[in-house]
């Protein structure tokens, strides 16, 4: 079974709250935490303009296992995140050498 | 079919309280994990850590799988002469009656493991879809959970797609086969191959993720299907390496290139260009090539990172050029360290 299909770049400021919850299957109140504790980084003021870069896609599907997996609290979800930006951030600056 | 030990793979004994099956899981977990592991299987002993934990932690798959390896056990020593290895493992009939499962068999939306990853041991133990359990095989596609008639969106679904750096300057086409689980006939689980062609957009970047509406998980009674989404990856190149919208490309130079400047071709994502090296540029300079890098608004950057290689004096002329070159400097490369 082959079919051609379109599929749409996801770029910056896209997704809902709804549609990201959908994406990582988690619900939206727990998207909500994540937002509060700083894990996602939506444009927009309130709750219904949010709107997230298709990056947080795999950022809040990794969220959903920490939580999930290793029943880290939300603050450590913040905190494992940051630290894994900074692995990369540092495997990049070798990668520029 | 292999007879899995789920117990042995969490490192357990067959008697462990809840709370040992949890907090092994979570050790293993955390080690094993694709995202942080550094082991090569990583993500094979992930999902059989996961699978493992997904029984064993729920009382009525556990208490089903005990029975079951009780039963495995005791053909393996009856069976004496027989050469039953473990790989000869077949659920005996009717093992499961008497177990009333409350139908989250089916990778349900608490269960991150998606349907897709469990084994075939799994699957003859637990199935899939939990239809028509309790002797009436091949009944109706009914979940027990979900009433079929609440329309519900299906699951979105995620695949990670590796693509090539020159496909996110061009913009590419790619053939994408994917192995979903589905319910054939008979409302049984099995893995289906489907392949997609998808447009690769230029300008495209790693951990960028692409979407196809309507191509997750089906809807449940008229609900939409889900989305697939694509979390696009680079392959390793030889010799570009990328940094968000950046790419860096190594040139190395001949000394007298280096030193005296010169015009070079170097190869790049997009095709060759021709370079001018400044005079006097030392090893590890970099030239930036304005907007030569990944394609969008706005582009990245081309990065060339020099170096300098040194030819081998291995004939006598190749000597005496060294040695001419030393007599016409003062320079000491190790001065700095001085002092």
């Amino acid at each position: 079974m082959s079919s051609h299909l379109t599929a749409t770049l996801v770029d910056d400021a896209q997704l809902t709250l709804a549609e990201l919850a959908r994406a990582c299957r988690a619900a939206e109140s727990q998207v909500l935490v994540w937002v509060v504790e700083g894990v996602l980084q939506p444009s927009g003021e309130s709750p219904a303009e949010w709107r997230f870069a298709g990056a947080s896609v795999r950022r809040a599907r990794l969220a959903v296992t920490l939580t999930r997996e290793l029943e880290i609290n939300p603050p450590g979800v913040a905190l494992a995140l940051d630290l894994m930006d900074e692995i990369e951030a540092l495997k990049a600056s070798l990668r520029r050498r | 079919m292999e007879f899995k030990d789920y117990y042995k793979t969490l490192g357990l004994a067959r008697g462990a309280s809840a709370d040992d099956i949890k907090s092994a899981y979570r050790k293993l977990a955390r080690k094993y994990h694709p995202d942080v592991s550094k082991e090569a299987d990583a993500e094979a002993r992930f999902k059989e850590i996961g699978e493992a934990s997904e029984v064993l932690r729920d009382p009525e798959k556990r208490a089903a799988y005990d029975v079951a390896g009780a039963q495995w056990e005791r053909q393996q020593a009856a069976g004496g002469g027989q050469r039953g290895g473990p790989q000869d493992f077949q659920p005996p009939p009717g093992w499961d009656a008497g177990f009333e499962f409350s139908g989250r068999g089916d990778a349900g939306d608490n269960d991150p493991f998606g349907g897709a990853d469990h084994s075939d041991f799994f699957e003859a133990l637990f199935g899939r879809a939990r239809a028509g359990r309790g002797g009436s095989r091949g009944g109706g596609t009914s979940g027990n959970a979900r009433r079929p008639d609440t329309p519900m969106r299906g699951q979105d679904h995620h695949a990670k797609v590796m693509i090539d750096l020159e496909d996110a300057f061009q913009g590419a086409q790619r053939s994408i086969s994917l192995h979903m689980p589905a319910l054939d006939e008979d409302g049984r689980g099995v893995m289906r191959e489907r392949t997609l062609d998808v447009n690769i957009p230029k300008g495209i970047r790693e951990g960028q993720q692409l979407r196809l509406a309507g191509q997750g998980g089906p809807g449940l009674g008229n609900g939409p299907a889900g989305d697939l989404f694509l979390e696009i990856s680079f392959n390793s190149h030889k010799q570009f390496r990328v940094d968000g919208r950046d790419v860096y490309i190594d040139l190395p130079l001949a000394p007298w290139e280096a030193a005296l400047g010169a015009s070079v071709s170097a190869a790049t994502p997009d095709g060759a260009v021709e370079l001018t090296i400044p005079p006097n540029s030392v090893a590890g300079r970099k030239l930036r090539l304005k907007g030569r890098g990944i394609p969008g608004n706005p582009a990245g950057d081309l990065y060339v990172v020099l170096g300098v290689a040194l030819p081998l004096a291995e004939s006598a002329a190749n000597k005496a050029a060294y040695e001419a070159f030393a007599a016409s400097f003062e320079f000491n490369p190790r001065a700095p360290l001085k002092g």
